[in-house]
């Protein structure tokens, strides 16, 4: 029995960023359990990006749903691999880390979304959870002690920053955003004299 | 040196989702609020089918629809004596309570009081957003005084009911506070006011993204929020957190505000012991009906 797991159930270990999967603890990280938390912050992303799409889909803003399609497929692409090279190095070993142990790594936050965002504003929010992305994998970088597994969150850490190019370049792609602050969209408090 | 955890953990966050999609406009916190639920259960570790969620009516009342468990949205303001009832009835069920803050502290306000006294075991998670949000933007009892809505068009007159006050002062044996903007914060409390053994009450200040102030969104309550870990308060103390509870509306106070450390027996438990002393002998339904009926 390995009674000297990096996954602690009754404590935190994180810090700052890190505190965004709490029970884990960074300097004791296998390969395994890194390429596992690499994988639900994917999948996490995905699954936050499929809620936007209905939501936007829902409220009848096609053009934000739309990005938020793609970006379900970006990440998607992601998840695969990093699937695929956990299989290959690991094959079916029972995983210790747990999507409930992950807090919004990078998805994108639930405030983030609103029923008339533009797509502008909607590859705002995703340049933000890259961001986030990025700072979290560059914090892991600075505390794990395993080689493999520094290898392994530097290359995401890059990956993390090309993904916010390609969002900056979609973004520069866009024409400006109408001047209008949403107040279109409110119900007015009406007095009735 | 850790040792593995001795129960295994089966329950997974999806496992408590349902097919049905939340209708909250994007944005809402109730979003986040489901998913500590979620997550809260998964810890808990209790399969959904021994699970029963009931609500109220509003915005956050859809709850229950959003997950596996059993779930009733029943009347507005009338969740807490159907979950008192439901617990009564089935005292092994895990039974969750979920509302707004118009639905337990207005039109369901008289039931608090009694809930809190019987000390059934439930859990009553408040989504506090200080507006009817489904009817378009009223004035609830928690919107603060000065509100300008549509039902207050010159700022509200009212000052708003505190509901951390109003649960303490009833004798809750477990108060806390949480916000979407700390989400693991969240899942912590409610995870813990679930193991609480007794009547546990959240308030979870929960932003209405459409017809909610600015100061009161997500982003905002990032910047207020101040653990009660952090200021080092004592979660047994119920003074102290008396005390503190008396800032709500002016700051975001998270955490365990009130934890009985030594938890009194709870209504279902009582009902429990009452009916094995009377061993079967207690007068069954039927005649309790009867005799109620030749009294009248």
């Amino acid at each position: 029995m390995n009674n000297t797991r990096a996954i602690d159930e009754s404590t935190s270990h994180g810090a700052g960023v890190l505190a965004a999967c709490r029970p884990i603890d960074f300097e004791k990280i296998t390969l395994m359990d890194a390429l596992d938390l690499a994988t639900l912050v994917e999948q996490e992303a995905k699954d936050r990006y499929n809620e936007f799409a209905h939501q936007m889909t829902t409220h009848h803003n096609p053009d934000a749903a739309g990005f938020f399609l793609r970006m379900i497929q970006i990440e998607s692409t992601h998840e695969l691999r990093l699937t695929e090279r956990r299989r290959k190095l690991f094959g079916g070993t029972p995983p210790n880390v747990r999507r409930e142990m992950i807090f919004d790594i990078e998805a994108p936050e639930y405030d983030e979304a609103r029923s008339n965002m533009t797509v502008r504003r909607a590859l705002e929010a995703a340049l933000t959870s890259e961001k986030k992305a990025f700072d979290f994998f560059d914090a892991a970088v600075q505390r794990v002690k395993d080689p493999g597994v520094r290898e392994l969150f530097t290359e995401l850490r890059s990956e993390e920053e090309e993904h916010q190019g390609y969002v900056v370049a979609e973004l520069a792609k866009l024409p400006p955003d109408p001047a209008n602050d949403g107040s279109a969209y409110e119900d007015e408090p009406v007095a009735i004299d | 040196m850790k040792t593995l955890p001795t129960v295994l953990q089966t329950h997974q966050a999806k496992d408590y989702k349902s097919d049905l999609k939340p209708i909250w406009c994007p944005g809402c916190g109730d979003f986040g609020v489901l998913q500590a639920i979620y997550r809260s259960l998964a810890a808990i570790n209790r399969p959904p089918h021994e699970i029963a969620f009931v609500s109220g009516i509003g915005c956050s009342s859809r709850i229950p629809g959003y997950t596996t468990t059993y779930g009733f949205n029943s009347v507005h303001g009338r969740a807490l004596p159907i979950a008192q009832g439901i617990k009564l009835a089935n005292p092994d069920l895990l039974v969750l309570v979920a509302g707004g803050d118009g639905d337990g502290f207005s039109i369901g306000g008289g039931h608090v009081p009694h809930a809190i006294r019987r000390n059934t075991d439930l859990t009553y998670i408040v989504m506090d957003n200080q507006i009817y949000g489904l009817t378009k933007g009223q004035l609830s009892p928690t919107s603060p005084r000065g509100l300008i809505t549509c039902t207050s068009e010159y700022g509200s007159l009212e000052e708003p009911v505190n509901p951390l006050l109003y649960v303490l002062a009833y004798g809750c044996g477990f108060v806390a506070q949480a916000t979407p903007a700390d989400m693991p914060g969240m899942t912590e409390v409610i995870e813990a006011a679930i193991r609480y053994p007794g009547f546990s009450f959240v308030n979870v200040q929960s932003p209405c993204v459409t017809f909610g102030r600015e100061e009161v969104q997500v982003k905002a309550h990032r910047a207020q929020m101040k653990s009660l870990k952090s200021l080092n308060h004592d979660p047994t103390n119920r003074l102290a957190a008396m005390d503190l509870a008396q800032h709500y509306g002016h700051e975001l106070h998270t955490g365990i505000f009130y934890q009985n450390p030594t938890p009194p027996p709870t209504l279902d438990a009582l009902v429990s012991e009452r009916k094995a002393a009377l061993n079967g002998k207690g007068l069954p339904r039927q005649k309790i009906f009867d005799l109620l009926l030749q009294k009248q």
